[in-house]
């Protein structure tokens, strides 16, 4: 059984591996959050440096879903811009299609943003109250040059509206006609436009209500099925990402503490912090239980804890764990494999 | 043991026929229309719905906080027999936070930034209790230990911005329960916070509310709290009760078509679904609420009477459903 386990993946692993689309080679992104000059010179403050992702690494195959979870202030966010170029990474480089993401930028790498889109969170922020929804879908086309004839347009615009579920007459209608679910395919249609193969999605449905949750992630998986589309999904719902994706990483303070296929996360969690995020979540299934109480809180990132961040928290912290940073290391067990970033892991402890 | 609904006691809180209007300019919307329910004494009802389901402003108008223009255009609202839905505001005034507390989803704005929590507890400690401010300033350091705020005697003096997300709403609980009320409105209480903070806050919420015998409405739209905090839930669609019975048999033998479409929406761990079930549509304006039951235009099992009678609760399993499929007298005798 187990020795099954173990195998499938890993020869899926060396098979797919020309075909890694995206690779985040230890990025970094840090923010000067100093007070001004003066203050520090007058009250001598020092320096405040908050590192929002550091060093993180991981890949992307195509076609399949990699979702990051983690609570608010883990970097989660902060990767997604990191990986669209939003943010210049301060370490490390993000590797798309073998190009550098700085390459981006320039006049070659212009068809290789057009292969990269992203959908927002909030569905009212990002549609242009203004523009009229043929107007919205069509500008990545115009701003890419892709397409010059108006009738090309309107019909790539009818045609990307009915990917979504949506009418063709609905083009004419402006963003607050709509309804969040119906904004929020609106920003999928807009982020289909170019045909991308990349589609980096930050909380796309945590604005959204269940049932309304339920129709966006049925049509993402929908789509993804039928053009062969990549996900990196950012999400703080575990329930979600165990739903929509193939392989999850953990983030704590701006590192992933542990990454796995969907099934070996869910199932066999390692990373003591994953095993109190999956005893955290209020469960249908388990109505009236009592919950193991979790103890503390997410400490400041800009005075984090020396060694393993997670070890205020964690059960199983020894002086190990106070002192030395943890990597993130591969582990084969009998449910799977498991990168997990952990003393207690590693010296099998845990 | 608080899951049948207990006909025996005297119930704590009984909401009969509330409606909540808002006249506007284009005509009157009814946000809240006819609905009934009650709360004994120690129970936790859950409310649960999507977005202007109307939840909230059932919360508050039990609390008396209904924003103009909104208004209670009918129905009442009894708290332990009295009836508190036409009370002078000064009478009422005298009811919040001594009978009915309460607690909001945003912890920041329901503190004054101004002034110390310590002052705040204080102020609400000596309003309602006779008890000098020294005394008060004694039960309030007990009370932020109670709600598990570690140096209680030092954080007393600070500011709410002094505070975490979870460790504010810890102070907004202790606010809440000062005076000791019957019963709590708890309005999204989690919904700010982080997951491992949710579950804190809602052990935290389970424990002070059974050690005081207070009575909860929990208005939430995740299913996962109620799922572990209520005794009965109540299911609103469009400004109407849908559903309301025991938790567990609303969760997984959900009766009115909406309930077993919201619990399919709903990702879970425990099966592997390649498709969420999908409630097709969205939830009508108020402006254009369709006609008999709310939910017929979406509803895969409507026929003809759904569309012109609106059903009332029937009994359902062990729950009660508005819903027609459960109308088992149909066109013959009525029992």
């Amino acid at each position: 059984m187990s020795a099954v386990l173990q195998g499938n993946p890993s020869s899926q692993w060396e098979t797919a591996a020309h075909d890694v689309i995206v690779r985040a080679e230890s990025i970094a992104k840090y923010f000067d959050v100093s007070p001004p000059w003066l203050n520090r010179v007058l009250e001598r403050q020092s320096r405040a440096i908050l590192h929002a992702v550091d060093g993180v690494s991981f890949e992307i195959k195509r076609g399949e879903t990699l979702s990051l979870v983690g609570e608010s202030g883990c970097g989660k966010s902060t990767v997604a811009r990191l990986l669209v170029g939003l943010y210049v990474p301060t370490k490390g480089r993000v590797n798309f299609f073998g190009h550098d993401l700085r390459e981006m930028s320039s006049q070659r790498g212009r068809h290789l943003r057009q292969k990269l889109q992203m959908i927002f969170q909030d569905p009212y922020a990002s549609l242009n109250p203004r523009w009229r929804v043929a107007d919205i879908i069509a500008e990545p086309l115009k701003a890419h040059g892709l397409m010059k004839d108006k009738a090309q347009i309107i019909a790539r615009v009818d045609e990307l509206l009915q990917q979504v579920r949506l009418a063709p007459a609905d083009k004419e209608k402006y963003p607050h006609q709509f309804s969040g679910g119906q904004r929020q395919r609106l920003s999928i249609a807009r982020a289909l436009a170019t045909k991308p193969e990349f589609l980096v999605c930050d909380e796309p449905t945590s604005a959204l209500d269940v049932s309304v949750q339920a129709q966006v992630l049925n049509l993402m998986k929908e789509l993804q099925r039928e053009m062969g589309l990549t996900y990196l999904f950012i999400s703080h719902n575990l329930a979600v990402v165990h739903h929509i994706s193939d392989r999850v990483g953990v983030m704590y303070m701006g590192k992933i503490v542990e990454l796995a296929s969907r099934t070996t996360l869910f199932k066999t969690p390692r990373h003591p912090y994953t095993v109190m995020l999956l005893d955290a979540i209020p469960d249908l299934e388990m109505s009236g239980r009592a919950r193991r109480p979790v103890a503390g809180e997410v400490p400041n990132p800009l005075n984090p804890p020396t060694g393993c961040t997670f070890h205020p928290r964690c059960p199983h912290a020894n002086e190990r764990c106070r002192a030395e940073v943890p990597v993130l290391k591969l582990y084969r067990h009998a449910g799977g494999e498991t990168q997990a970033a952990c003393h207690g892991v590693e010296e099998g402890r845990i | 043991m608080t899951a049948a609904a207990p006909s025996s006691i005297a119930p704590l809180l009984e909401v009969r026929n509330l409606r909540i209007e808002f006249p506007t300019r284009r005509g009157t919307l009814v946000a809240v229309d006819d609905i009934s329910f009650s709360i004994a004494p120690g129970e936790v009802l859950g409310v649960v719905g999507e977005s202007g389901a109307g939840k909230s402003l059932t919360g508050a108008a039990i609390f008396g906080l209904l924003e103009p223009p909104g208004r209670i255009a009918g129905g009442e609202v009894r708290l332990a027999g009295l009836r508190i839905d036409k009370l002078p505001y000064d009478e009422m005034r005298k009811i919040r936070g001594r009978e009915i507390g309460a607690i909001f989803q945003d912890p920041l704005t329901s503190l004054n930034p101004l002034y110390t929590v310590g002052q705040q507890l204080v102020e609400t400690i000596t309003t309602h209790l006779s008890m000098s401010s020294a005394k008060a300033r004694t039960r309030a350091i007990e009370l932020l230990a109670s709600t598990g705020i570690p140096a209680p005697d030092r954080r007393i003096d600070h500011y709410p911005h002094q505070f975490s997300g979870g460790m504010r709403q810890r102070v907004v609980i202790a606010l809440a329960l000062a005076a000791e009320p019957k019963l709590l409105i708890a309005d999204e209480p989690t919904t700010a916070l982080d997951v491992s903070i949710q579950a804190q806050i809602i052990s935290l919420l389970k424990k002070l509310c059974r050690e005081h015998g207070t009575a909860v409405m929990l208005v939430t739209h995740d299913m996962g709290v109620i799922a572990e905090t209520a005794d009965r839930v109540a299911v609103m669609y469009a400004g109407r009760i849908a559903e309301i019975g025991p938790v567990s048999d609303v969760i997984h033998r959900p009766q009115h078509p909406y309930t077993v479409g919201l619990m399919g929406s709903i990702p879970t761990f425990g099966h592997e679904k390649e498709r969420l079930t999908q409630i097709d549509g969205s939830m009508p304006r108020l402006t254009a609420i369709p006609s008999g039951c709310a939910f017929h235009p979406r509803c895969v099992h409507a026929f003809d009477r759904c569309s012109r009678e609106r059903p009332g609760l029937l009994p359902a399993g062990t729950s009660m459903a508005a819903c027609w499929l459960h109308d088992v007298t149909g066109g013959r005798a009525a029992a």
